[in-house]
C-alpha cells in the first residue's frame, strides 16, 4: 500500500506556543482516517500543515513518498489535495457551478465546456445540480458546504481534507453532508477528517486517532477505540462526548 | 435685497467652461489617483518590508498635511529646485497624490475586510497568491471598498477648487474673475455651488446604481 501522506516528528508553533509537539501520521492510499480531540487538541493544525496553509518549524512531511520544504511548489502539491473547510469558504461572488469550475479553468487551464461537464457530474454526486446558478448566499449551511466538496473534488485529488466540515451547521444539516462523505468513502478516496461526529468516526474511519495538546495520544481501528480505549485521557474524552 | 441673477446668464458659458476644467482636472486626478492607490495599497499588504514602509510613509505624509500646502509645494516650492510644471500639471498632480493616499487606505481596508478563509479555500484549490488575489479576493474587495470611494470621489472633486490657488481657471476661480467685474458675490457664489452639486448628484446617481447593480450579485 502506498504512503500518500508521512509526518515525522511535526512540530508547529503560533509564537511561543506549541501547538504540535512532535506528531507521527502515516496515512495510506485510500485510507480514512479521522481525528478527533478537544478544542484546541492541534487536529485542524494537523490538516492545515499537509496543504502547508501553515509552516511547519520541525519535523519532516511526505506527501507520496516526496518531501514537503520549502523547494516544494506548493500551488502543484495542493492540486492533488482537497480541503473542506468548517466555514465552507465559497467564493460569495460566484455561482455554485463557477465556485466548481473555477480553479479547474484557472490553475488547470482546463477548457470551459470539459469544467462545466465534470463540475456538473460532481454537483449531480453531491446533489446540488439544480443550484447550479445560485449564489452562495442563497443556499442553506449544508448546500453550502457539499458544494464545497464538489468544488474540492473539481481538481480531481488524491486525498481530500475536511476540517470540522459539519462543526458550523445547524443540527439537521449534518446528515446530508456526512452522506456525501460516506459516500465519497465508498469510493476509495483517501481522506483525513477532523469532525466531533464520533458515529461518523465509528461507521467510516478505518483507523482514529486522538489528539490532545499537541500528541497523538492514542490511535486505533473504531472498535478498539471505541469500546477498549487504552489511555486515561482517551476515556475521560469519549465520557465527555457522552458516546 | 438687490439681486441680479441676469448677470449668470450672460456669463454662463464661461462658468461652464470653469465646470468643464473642474470635470477636467477631478477626473485626471481620479484616474491618476486609483492607479497611485491601488500601487499604495499593495505595497501596504506586501509581505515585503521596504515596499511596505514605502506605502506607509506615503499615507502617512499625505494625509497628515493640508492638500493646500502640498500643491503649493509642487507649483511654487519645486521651481526653486529647478523643476518647473505648468499650473495645470501641479495641479493635477497634486490632487492625484493626494486622492492616491485615501484610496490606498481604502483599497486596503477592503483587501482586509475580505475573509481570511477566501484566500485559504483558493489557494487550497491550488491558485497562487496573484491569481488568488485577482480572481478571488479583488472582486469582493471592491465591492466592500465602493461606498468609501465614491465619497473619496467627491471629495476630490469638491478639493478641486484649491486648485484656483495655483492658479487654475477652474470653476471657483471663473467665478471670483466674474465677481471681479460684476461685484455679484452672492449670486456667482451660489450659482457655483448649484453647480457643484449638481455634477456631485450625476456622480451620486451613477454610483448608486454601479452599487445597487454589485449587490445583486
Amino acid at each position: 500500500m502506498k504512503h500518500m501522506v508521512e509526518m515525522e516528528n511535526v512540530h508547529k508553533s503560533f509564537g511561543s506556543i506549541e501547538v504540535l509537539k512532535g506528531i507521527n501520521l502515516v496515512v495510506d492510499e485510500g485510507e480514512k482516517v479521522v481525528i478527533i480531540g478537544p478544542s484546541g487538541s492541534g487536529k485542524s493544525t494537523v490538516l492545515r500543515c499537509i496543504n502547508r496553509l501553515e509552516n511547519i518549524q520541525a519535523g519532516t512531511l511526505r506527501f507520496e513518498g516526496m518531501e514537503v520544504n520549502n523547494k516544494t511548489d506548493l500551488c502543484a502539491l495542493r492540486t492533488n489535495i482537497g480541503m473542506v473547510f468548517q466555514r465552507f469558504n465559497l467564493f460569495p461572488h460566484k455561482t455554485t457551478l463557477e465556485n466548481v469550475i473555477e480553479a479547474p479553468m484557472q490553475v488547470k487551464n482546463m477548457d470551459r465546456q470539459q469544467a462545466v461537464k465534470t463540475a456538473m457530474q460532481l454537483l449531480e454526486k453531491v446533489g446540488l445540480v439544480d443550484k447550479c446558478d445560485a449564489y452562495p448566499h442563497k443556499l442553506s449551511g449544508g448546500q453550502q458546504q457539499r458544494v464545497a466538496i464538489a468544488r474540492a473534488l473539481a481538481m480531481n485529488p488524491k486525498i481530500m481534507l475536511f476540517d470540522e466540515p459539519t462543526s458550523a451547521l445547524d443540527p439537521e444539516l449534518v446528515g446530508e453532508v456526512l452522506a456525501v462523505m460516506k459516500s465519497l468513502a465508498t469510493d476509495g478516496m483517501s481522506m483525513m477528517v477532523v469532525t466531533h461526529e464520533l458515529g461518523f468516526a465509528r461507521e467510516v474511519a478505518d483507523r482514529i486517532v486522538f489528539i490532545d495538546q499537541g500528541v497523538i495520544v492514542e490511535t486505533g481501528s473504531p472498535q478498539k477505540f471505541f469500546e477498549d480505549p487504552q489511555q486515561e485521557r482517551t476515556k475521560a474524552f469519549l465520557s465527555r462526548m457522552r458516546y | 435685497m438687490n439681486l441680479d441673477y441676469s448677470v449668470i446668464y450672460s456669463k454662463l458659458p464661461i462658468l461652464l467652461h470653469g465646470a468643464f476644467v473642474t470635470l477636467q482636472i477631478s477626473l485626471l486626478a481620479l484616474l491618476i489617483g486609483m492607479v497611485l492607490g491601488l500601487a499604495g495599497a499593495m505595497c501596504r499588504i506586501s509581505s515585503n518590508r521596504v515596499l511596505n514602509f514605502i506605502g506607509f510613509l506615503y499615507v502617512w505624509i499625505i494625509r497628515g498635511t493640508p492638500l493646500m500646502v502640498q500643491l503649493f509645494i509642487l507649483y511654487f516650492g519645486l521651481p526653486q529646485l529647478g523643476i518647473k510644471m505648468s499650473s495645470m500639471s501641479a495641479g493635477v498632480l497634486g490632487l492625484a497624490i493626494n486622492t492616491g493616499a485615501y484610496v490606498s487606505e481604502i483599497l486596503r481596508a477592503g483587501i482586509q475586510a475580505v475573509d481570511t478563509g477566501q484566500m485559504e479555500a483558493a489557494q487550497s484549490l491550488g491558485m497562487s497568491y496573484r491569481k488568488a488575489m485577482t480572481r478571488i479576493i479583488a472582486p469582493q474587495a471592491i465591492k466592500i471598498s465602493i461606498p468609501p470611494l465614491v465619497n473619496q470621489f467627491i471629495m476630490t472633486l469638491k478639493n478641486s477648487s484649491i486648485a484656483s490657488l495655483v492658479t487654475i481657471t477652474e470653476l471657483l476661480r471663473t467665478g471670483e474673475q466674474i465677481i471681479y467685474t460684476t461685484f455679484r458675490s452672492f449670486e456667482v457664489y451660489t450659482t457655483l455651488a448649484v453647480i457643484y452639486l449638481i455634477i456631485n448628484s450625476v456622480f451620486m446617481v451613477i454610483a448608486n446604481q454601479l452599487e445597487r447593480r454589485m449587490a445583486q450579485k
